[in-house]
């Protein structure tokens, strides 16, 4: 077998091995009633997106939805690469060889993502359609292919870097210029669009080339594999007990004030503990950017007042769905820890100490994104939407502890 | 504090995983305040079963369990209050650093907070670990996770302390500091019971043994007991020899 052929082999034994893993989980996350959850979000996200397309209000910010939509799917190039902690003993030696195993990863991951902007092209093309439409469709799905292999370059140069510090810097700007490209290319006439492109690539090509950088970043890449499957499993866990994964911790120094807030008691041993378990593991990284990304969405639907309003509650229920169900895995973290029989402290302190974490969580991220959408819709006289979506979040507040109670006891019982 | 009271009482434990074949057959010791007890036996011995059973993390098929006067089912609280556990394997938390573990153990345990900035200072400094006071568990060596789990024994301050295999992963400077730490622990009336292999510091520190052999005491006492009862001459015998009569039959070949 020659080398491209063993390089194939291993790729291909790798994703087949991870597709073999996680079949059981997804068998036990069809059974769960997700993909009914998941239908009647399809159903209901169709209903409204094919009324927005034949209503679309004059004050739609059509180009401001393309950039954001188009920014996210264009810039996120993820890499799966199913390396692990052994290879850097066992592959490394084979590192000239790597181009050929990495090659796989990238065609996989590209066509992928390659699948995602296709399909929000496909909502988002009759949008753009009714605006101003100073570029032909066919250009913008031209321009997005090519900003789309562009990140997905730079994505590859910015994992080679050796510097932590210059590698988030120039991914900070390549998702800024990308964004600022989208807009030139949603707002401006092809030539100047098409120009500032080749300026901002050039500008690109001569950036990489600064930072010193890895051959065949090692670390990275392996640490990136492991945070993807985690992912995988974190979102299995919504369904089924999962195999634990070491958790990486994250120091976010900028929330350290709240865990300092914690008062020095001990009724509020287990507040400590929880709320430093969300703050910085991969829970609490997933909970700040679902409220980022719903205060966002809920401001621009806000803002363009769909439906009196009634567009941004349901986008804001989305979202507040998606919070509590990515927050309920915090009650997961020290389910197995021997801790939790040693300290002197009753079980039951454990649970309502937990559930108080959880609640305060949950209120801070879902007031964040109702203040957002609050905005825009005051701005424009909306209140009632406002007022039901600030009691259904209020009232899922009173009811949610019960339920996870619930849950905690039927799960210690069948522990 | 009240030297000589009995502050762990193990009562007749027969216990394990299933009641069909129990791990420990009627075990019995005790162990008072001032008092350094050494746990020793092969692996599979039954050592973790017994540190189990004390913990309350097995509940005994028969007989019974007292801490500080009390057992886990009249009142866990004080039960558990009453002693501090150093695992074989540090146990931590990867998302606390150091510092924040001691603050845990502080919380847990009700220590006066004043008393708590006190306590961790002198210990981050006893174990060399200033420098590391904001570092997360998950980026720490072995023996510093080791360091860490002891310094939170340390700062609960409880009347028993159940430490399982303590040196390992340990550098010289830190078992040094240990070692210390538990005969000033112990000069203070606080009672330990400790788990290790390493016979020889074993024998220098510890006040009692308890052999354990395939689930039962082979032999407990001081140990000029032990060597009466591994049927070796009191004079210049050690411990290590009669270890080895009592669940080898004699030194392995």
């Amino acid at each position: 077998m020659n080398v491209a052929a063993q390089m194939t082999a291993l790729w291909s034994g790798r994703a087949k091995r991870f597709r073999k893993e996680i079949m059981p989980y997804l068998r036990y996350m069809g059974q769960s009633g997700f993909p009914a959850f998941l239908s009647l979000f399809v159903i209901t996200g169709a209903i409204g997106y094919f009324k927005l397309i034949q209503e679309l209000p004059s004050q739609f910010p059509i180009a401001g939805v393309g950039v954001a939509v188009l920014t996210l799917s264009i810039c996120w190039s993820p890499l799966r690469t199913w390396l692990a902690s052994a290879d850097k003993v066992f592959l490394m030696p084979r590192e000239g060889e790597m181009k050929l195993y990495l090659q796989h990863s990238l065609r996989y991951t590209t066509l992928g993502c390659g699948l995602l902007i296709a399909f929000v092209l496909l909502l988002y093309l009759p949008i753009y359609r009714q605006g101003a439409m100073l570029i032909d469709g066919f250009f913008i799905i031209a321009s997005a292919a090519l900003l789309k292999l562009g990140n997905v370059w730079g994505a590859w140069q910015e994992r080679r870097m050796a510097w932590p510090g210059m590698r988030m810097l120039l991914r900070l700007l390549r998702w800024s210029l990308t964004a600022v490209l989208l807009y030139a290319w949603l707002t401006c006439v092809l030539w100047q669009a098409a120009a500032f492109t080749l300026l901002v690539a050039l500008l690109f090509l001569m950036l990489y080339r600064v930072p010193d950088k890895h051959h065949f970043p090692w670390e990275r890449l392996i640490e990136e594999e492991e945070r993807t499957r985690k992912r995988y499993y974190v979102f299995f866990g919504m369904f089924i007990d999962v195999p634990s994964q070491s958790s990486k911790v994250a120091r976010r120094s900028y929330l350290n004030s709240l865990l300092s807030a914690v008062p020095y008691s001990n009724r509020n041993t287990f507040v400590y503990l929880y709320t430093a378990s969300l703050l910085r593991t991969e829970i609490g990284g997933i909970v700040i950017r679902v409220m980022l990304l719903g205060s966002l969405v809920c401001w621009m639907v806000a803002d363009s007042g769909v439906w009196s309003g009634w567009g941004a509650a349901i986008a804001y229920g989305l979202f507040v769905i998606v919070l509590a169900v990515q927050l309920g895995a915090l009650r997961h973290t020290h389910r197995y820890s021997v801790w939790q029989h040693v300290y002197p402290l009753p079980q039951s302190h454990r649970i309502e100490q937990y559930l108080k974490v959880d609640r305060a969580a949950f209120l801070i991220s879902a007031g964040v994104m109702w203040l957002v959408s609050s905005l825009p819709l005051l701005k424009i006289g909306l209140a009632a939407p406002l007022i039901t979506m600030i009691a259904a979040v209020l009232l899922y507040t009173l009811i949610r502890p019960g339920r996870l109670r619930k849950k905690i006891v039927k799960e210690a019982d069948e522990d | 504090m009240d030297f000589m009271k009995p502050i762990l009482q193990v009562k007749n434990v027969t216990g394990g995983y299933s009641p069909r074949k129990p791990v420990l057959h009627d075990i019995s010791f005790e162990i008072s305040s001032g008092e350094m007890v050494g746990l020793i036996g092969l692996n599979g011995a039954g050592k973790s079963t017994t540190i189990k059973h004390i913990l309350g993390l097995m509940k005994p098929q028969q007989g019974q369990v007292q801490v500080n006067g009390t057992t886990l089912d009249e009142d866990p609280e004080k039960y558990r209050a009453a002693f501090s556990y150093v695992p074989e394997s540090p146990v931590l938390f990867d998302e606390l650093t150091v510092e924040e573990h001691l603050r845990l153990t502080g919380m847990a345990y009700t220590v006066n907070e004043a008393e708590f900035e006190q306590k961790k200072e002198k210990l981050l400094e006893q174990y060399q670990m200033l420098p590391k006071r904001k570092a997360f568990a998950a980026h720490l060596s072995k023996g510093m996770r080791q360091k860490v789990m002891i310094m939170n024994a340390l700062l609960a301050n409880p009347p028993l302390y159940i430490i399982d295999e303590p040196f390992l992963g340990l550098d010289p400077l830190g078992i040094r500091s240990l070692l210390d730490q538990l005969v000033e622990v112990k000069e203070q009336g606080g009672a330990i019971l400790m788990s290790s292999h390493i016979l020889s510091t074993v024998e220098m520190y510890c006040d009692r043994f308890i052999v354990m052999h395939q689930g039962a005491i082979a032999a407990q006492g001081t140990l000029e007991q032990i060597l009466e009862a591994a049927g070796l001459t009191v004079q210049g015998g050690t411990l290590e020899e009669a270890f080895y009569k009592l669940v080898a039959g004699g030194r392995p070949q």
